[in-house]
Formats: C-alpha cells, structure tokens, sequence
C-alpha cells in the first residue's frame, strides 16, 4: 500500500478551509434573508409588541447561524478537494491522480513514482491556504435590509390598515341638526371643502347668464379669459381696444402649451349646471332637510330653461306644485325627473344624433316598421341608460339575419324614373328614410357632392364627354 | 532496471530523438513532438502541408533517428496494392520445381512514409487499412505480420485536389494524429537557407532501437489517469456529436459526424505520451488539450453548413474543448467549480 498520509493530510487541511469559506459563504447569505425575514416583524410592531426589535435580531442571527451550518455541513468529496489543490498549487491533477490510484489494486508501479513525486512536491509548497475567499451576490444588498432594520427599529409602528371603510358621513350625521339647517341655508357662503364647487358654479352661472361687462369675474392666470370677450360685447366698438386684444390673442397662440380649454364652455351644459345647483343644495343633507326657497329657485329656473326648448315643463310645473303645497318628496321626485330629460336631451345633442330626421333619432324613437314608442319613452329610457351599467344596448342580439331585418334601411333601394330635363332616377330608401322628410338634408348633402364631383372631374383623367354627362346628370339633381 | 530509470530514460530517449530531428529540421517544434508523441503512442500519423515544407524530409530523419528499417512510397494514381503490400511470384528450386514465393512489398518496414497519400486510388489507399490497424497484411489467405514497430507516416497536400483521391473516413480514423505542416516563420526560413545552401550535410545520429521504441511504448500505457481527466476526454469525444443532448450549439450546427471512440483513445494515449515526455507520471487536463486537436481534426466530418459557412474545424474543437470543460464543472458547489 502506498503511503499517501502526506498527501492526505493536505486535502484534510484544504477540506477545512473549504467548509470555513462555504461557513461565512452561505452565512452571510443566511445573514441576508435573516435580514429580510426580520423586517416583518418590525412592521407589524404594533401587533408583535415590545418584543419586536428582539424578535428581529434572533430572525437576523438564525438566518447567519443556519447559512453558516448549512455551508459547514455540505458534502465535500475528497476527489473534487484533491482536485482544487492541483488547480490551486498547479500540480497538474497529480494528488487527484494518486489519492485515486494508490488505493486501487490494478495500479501500475508508476503509481509509486507518482506519489512519492508528489509527495515531494507538496511537502514543498510553502502557503497551504488555496481557497479564496467568496462573497455571495446578495452582500451588496446587504446593507439595504440592516439599514431599514435600523430604521424600522428606531422609527414608531406603522400604522395597520383596520379593514372596515372609513365612515364618511358619521360625523355629519352626529351633528346637530340646527347645525345643518344653518349649513344648507348659508350654503353659498364659501367653505374650504367646497370651493372648487362653488367657484365653478358661480362660473357656469355667469355663462348661463347675460354677459355684463368687465373682466372681473375671471381669476389671474385664466387664460381663457382672453377669448370669452365678454368686455366687448356691451361696450362701444374701441378699435385700438381690440387691437390690442387681438394682439395679445395672438400672442396667447403662439404658446401652444398654454393654450386655455375652449371645449370647458361647452361641456358646461345647462344640464350639468343644474346638476351642480342640485348637490350644492343637497349638499350631504336628507331630502326632509333641504330648503324649500333653494329648492323653489331651482326649480324656477329649469321650469325657465325648459321654456327655451326643453320638454320638462311638466315636471317642474308638478315640482313648484308640490312645494305649494308642503310636499317636498314630490318636488324632488319631479325635479329628478326633469333632470333625466335634460340629460336625456344632452345626450342626443352630444352624439351629433338629435338633428331632426337622422337615422339615428328615428332609431331612438322606435319609429320604423313597427311604428314605435314616443319621446318620453326615449328619454326615459336615456335617462337611465346613460348611467354607467345601466345602459340597454339599441341594437338587437342575436342572429345577423335576425339583426339585418331588424334595420332594414340600409338593406335595399328602389328606383323610380321621372322626368326632367334628362331622365332621371328618385331612389326611395326602403326602411326609415322613406318616412323622414329628407329634402333638407338633402339638399345640403347635394351641394357636397357635387363640389366633389368637381373636384374630381379635375384632378382625374376623365374624357371631355364623360365629364360633360356628369354634369348634366348633377343639374338634372338639381332641378328637384 | 528500475520504474524511475525507465521514466528517465523515456524521457532522455524522447529529448535526445527530438533533438536530432531538429538538427536537421528547422523549427515545427510541435508538429515534431506530436510525430514522437504517435510514434511513442503506437499510432500513425498523417501530416498535411503544402508541397516544400519539409514533411518528407522530416519523417525521412526520424526513421534516420531510429535504427528501423524505412520504406517510402511515392503513392500514384496507377499505384497497385500488390505494390505496396507484395505479391507471389513463381520461383523454381534447383530441382527445377516451381512453387509461389510472397515478395514483400514496401510495406513490411518499421516506418512507412506513404507520400502524398491521396494521390493513389481507394483500392491501394485501402492496401494500408489491415495493416495500419492490425499489424499484418493478409495475402492469398496467408497472414503475413508487420515488423514492430510499425509505424506510418503519411504526407498529403491540401491543395491541387484535382486528380485525387481523398482519404475516406474510415481510413482518415486509422491515423493517431493529424498534423498541420505550416509556413517557416521568417527567421525560420534564414535558418533552413543557411542549411540547406552551404557544403555539408547534417548527419542523423541512430538514438534509439526498435525494442526501445515498444519498451517505451509498454511503459506508456502504464501511466496513470485520473477519473475526472478521463471523463473530460470522453466529454471531449461526445461535445463534437451534434446528436449529443449536451452538445454545444457550433456542433449542432455545423458537424455532421464527430469523433469516433479511436477519438478518445488518441486523446488518452497521446496525453499519457506527453506526460511522459515532461517527467510527469499522470495525465492531466493540460494534457488533453495539448493534443486535442490533433487527435480530433480529421475525426470531425462537417455538414453542408459547416464547408459552405468555412468553419474552421480547430476553432470548432476550441468551443469544444471548452464546453466540455464547463460541462464537467457544471452542477458543482461554487467552491468545488
């Protein structure tokens, strides 16, 4: 038997360090996750208690303990030890080649010479300690985790979510009621919580209403200012005056970025107004506590605004009715009314939808085939469905077959000759447009084709006598 | 004589054989310790160069070295096998009856220098097959046993292929080593004008006998290896197989059939030799790589892809080398990598 003592003394030697570097290796990844797992406990100061900080400090040096055994206690082969020690000292495999060789009963008498070389070799090497120190990757994070440890520890408990809604309104609700029947009465006042609302109110006020000179009611940097020129439509014509704004107009265009909403104006529909002087007046109250004068105005004012074209004078009639007569349920339930028809009206206005013989309005109508419903079924209908959720789709489901003949007017034409100066064709739409006096309509769209008849008769290569029959085939339109 | 005398010997015997080659060989340092490596190994050799670099004159100074006898072919389109092995010829006794009498051919030689290899057709190339491989040739039914040594020594040119024949694979797996013979570096060339244009020649000194040569080749199998060193050769082997599920993309790709296990053996062997050669009694991993490529070049067949994209089949065995390497290592703890 070869006497390889020499050569495994060294790989004893070497195995040691390698289990003291994998000790602090996987002990400071251990000292890491420690770290990481510690940090609940701090948050959850409140619940864990004073024994928090303690608690967090066992997680950390766990973590370093159990990484530090975990690295001393992980197997370690004697060939793969061998073989660092002949990568280590560059003794080209030879303790790897003779601590396997020298046990084996096939060994060839080189074996011998190879031990007893390396042998030689080892007992000459000066620094027995080939095993590098190695940092895991997590130590450059480390400082992340001990640092929030600190500041957790050193900083008061994070405060817990309860898991139940905030009560909103029980403070008012707590209130007593005088209090809030002074808030409602002096609800114009301004109020912190509510100054945004006012300031937009009084604003869509002012544009509901006749625009009195002076630039006053505008804040500074209201750059829409600029362009509602209410000034100028009472005052005398001041030639170098609106000069002046003009130029100061065209210097507002140049700075596109600052450019004011124009759209804001119009997106203040009379409906949103309302809108807004209803939960001003409400304003958190039970309807049992809403003032009967506010009320009245505002119902006064829709009754006024329905005049101008709107379709809810009955309901605001019944309203002031009911307030009359001390029932103020049945003018709030009149006025919610009215203003399901203003929105209703605002919706088919917004959509482009309400011009009077659009496909659109007369799908809405229900008039077809079928004959239909009446308005107010429709703005009933708009009323609710433009809530979010509470929609009901136009359209029919189901087959397309099923859904072709349900909207039959785009499904075919019929034409009829008649006379004119050149023979011609009437084309009748077969579904609803039959039923809608188009002519209007008609007319203006006719002026839009043939400017693009003519537009296209120049820009295309189009024979004289083809464009010559065009023509005559336009004015023959034009004649109806 | 005792083991440590017989490494010593080696080893003097292996620098003092090399060192008269290159008495009279200018520079291929490399190439020369690979043809002592193969000749120490058991195994052929086959170099490849462009005409004019020296590789006849280097084989014709090794069998100078060595006292073998030396045959060398000049291989021809019209080359016979009967040429190279021998044929029966009738001869008449003095009695005057006639019998068949084999005729050794160039072959029965301890060191054959079969010069341009692929010039002679299949049929004579495949003449050297038996005997390249088994050490005896077989004619008429009657085994005829080569000399030991036997060890040959091909020369092939990679150039002006028209009117050749290429080595088939299963002959090209019969030689040990291939050897790349490239250009003398500058001051290489000064020496070889030097030496070759004054009066004189250079005498080759005999160094070494036949019985040494299969001594030494005994004394090399019996140099151990590690376990791990040969499971890299075998890693090694297996990386250049593009069916391996471990093969490295670069083989996938461009190889159509690696390396044999003769691969693995000549990877073996010839670090055994080196090892050897440097007074070391084991193989190590350095050693596999030194002779890689020599005992891998013309084990590796590339595909349609490989010729058409040029790969360079030493760039290949490079990635190779290193997969292998990195493969043997994976999976291990990051110290034990």
């Amino acid at each position: 038997m070869t006497d390889t003592g020499v050569l495994e003394r060294l790989v004893s030697q070497v195995g040691w360090q390698i289990r003291r570097r994998r000790a602090q290796f996987y002990g400071l990844r251990g000292l890491f996750y420690g770290a990481l797992v510690a940090l609940v406990p701090l948050f959850l100061k409140d619940a864990v208690g004073p024994s928090a900080p303690l608690a967090a400090v066992a997680l950390v040096l766990a973590g370093a303990l159990a990484g530090a055994l975990v690295g001393m206690w992980l197997p370690l082969a004697r060939q793969d030890v061998a073989r660092i020690v002949d990568r280590a000292f560059g003794l080209q495999d030879r303790v790897a080649t003779a601590l396997e060789w020298a046990g084996r009963p096939d060994r060839s008498p080189l074996v011998e010479l190879l031990v007893a070389d390396v042998t030689a070799r080892v007992e000459g090497l000066e620094s027995r300690r080939p095993v590098s120190r190695l940092h895991p990757r997590e130590l450059k994070l480390l400082p992340l985790p001990l640092l929030l440890l600190v500041v957790l520890a050193l900083a008061p408990a994070v405060p817990l979510p309860t898991g139940t809604l905030p009560a909103l309104s029980s403070a008012e609700d707590s209130e007593a009621p005088e209090d809030r029947e002074t808030r409602a009465l002096s609800s114009e006042r301004p109020q912190a919580g509510k100054r945004e609302l006012l300031e937009r109110a009084q604003m869509m006020e002012r544009n509901l209403g006749a625009r009195q000179g002076g630039t006053g009611g505008t804040q500074a940097g209201d750059l829409s200012a600029f362009f509602k020129d209410t000034a100028l439509a009472t005052q005398r014509p001041d030639f170098s005056s609106f000069l002046k704004k003009g130029d100061d107009r065209l210097r507002m265009l140049e700075q596109v970025d600052r450019l004011p909403d124009l759209r804001r104006d119009f997106t203040q529909s009379p409906y949103k107004v309302i809108l807004q002087k209803k939960k001003e007046l409400f304003g958190g109250l039970r309807p049992d506590q809403v003032s009967p004068q506010k009320l009245r105005e505002l119902l006064e004012e829709m009754e006024r605004m329905g005049r101008k074209g709107g379709n809810w004078g009955g309901e605001t009639g019944e309203g002031l009715e009911g307030l009359e007569q001390g029932q103020t349920d049945r003018a709030l339930e009149a006025m919610e009314k009215a203003l399901s028809k203003m929105r209703a009206m605002e919706e088919r206005g917004r959509g482009g939808r309400g011009l009077p013989g659009g496909r659109e309005a007369d799908r809405r109508s229900g008039r077809g085939r079928d004959g239909g419903a009446g308005d107010s079924d429709i703005d009933a209908d708009f009323g609710e469905g433009s809530l979010p959720g509470k929609g009901r789709s136009q359209n029919p489901k189901g087959d397309a077959t099923e859904r072709l003949r349900a909207m039959p007017y785009d499904a075919g034409v019929e034409g009829e000759a008649r006379a004119g100066r050149k023979e011609g064709f009437d084309t009748n739409l077969l579904g609803k447009g039959a039923s809608v006096p188009s002519r209007l309509h008609y007319m203006g769209v006719f002026g839009q084709y043939r400017k693009m008849m003519e537009e296209a008769l120049a820009r295309e290569q189009v024979p004289r006598d083809y464009q010559a029959q065009v023509k005559e085939y336009f004015d023959s339109l034009e004649e109806r | 004589m005792g083991n440590p005398d017989r490494v010593r010997e080696f080893v003097e015997a292996f620098g003092r054989l090399k060192a008269e080659v290159q008495n009279v060989i200018v520079g291929y340092d490399e190439v020369i310790s690979n043809v002592l490596i193969t000749l120490f190994a058991g195994g052929h050799v086959l170099l490849e160069g462009v005409p004019g670099l020296g590789k006849t004159l280097l084989i014709k100074t090794l069998a100078a070295g060595l006292e073998l006898s030396f045959s060398r072919i000049q291989f021809t389109p019209d080359l016979m096998p009967a040429d190279i092995i021998g044929t029966s010829i009738i001869l008449e006794d003095g009695e005057g009856r006639k019998h068949f009498q084999f005729q050794k051919g160039p072959i029965f030689a301890h060191i054959l220098l079969a010069d341009e290899v692929n010039r002679a057709t299949p049929k004579t190339q495949s003449a050297l097959l038996e005997g390249m491989q088994e050490g005896n040739v077989t004619v008429s039914g009657a085994p005829h046993p080569l000399p030991s040594p036997f060890f040959v020594l091909a020369t092939q040119n990679p150039i002006e292929m028209e009117g050749t024949y290429p080595l088939p694979e299963a002959q090209l797996d019969r030689f040990l080593f291939k050897l790349r013979v490239t250009y003398p570096a500058v001051d290489e060339l000064n020496e070889i004008i030097d030496r070759t244009t004054r009066p004189g020649e250079r005498e080759v000194r005999r160094v070494m006998t036949g019985p040494e040569v299969v001594r030494f080749r005994e004394l090399v199998r019996e140099v151990p290896i590690a376990t791990h060193v040969r499971d890299l050769a075998s890693l090694i082997v297996m990386a250049t197989h593009p069916d391996w599920e471990h093969a490295p993309e670069m083989t996938r790709r461009f190889v159509r059939y690696g390396a044999s296990p003769r691969g693995a053996q000549a990877l073996v062997l010839g670090g055994k030799v080196r090892a050897l050669a440097d007074g070391r009694y084991n193989v190590s991993v350095e050693d596999l790589r030194a002779v890689a490529r020599a005992a891998l070049r013309h084990r590796i067949i590339l595909n349609f892809e490989g010729e058409a994209e040029g790969v360079d089949v030493e760039t290949l065995i490079g990635h190779v080398l290193d997969q292998a390497e990195a493969d043997s290592r994976r999976g291990k703890e990051v110290f034990l990598r």
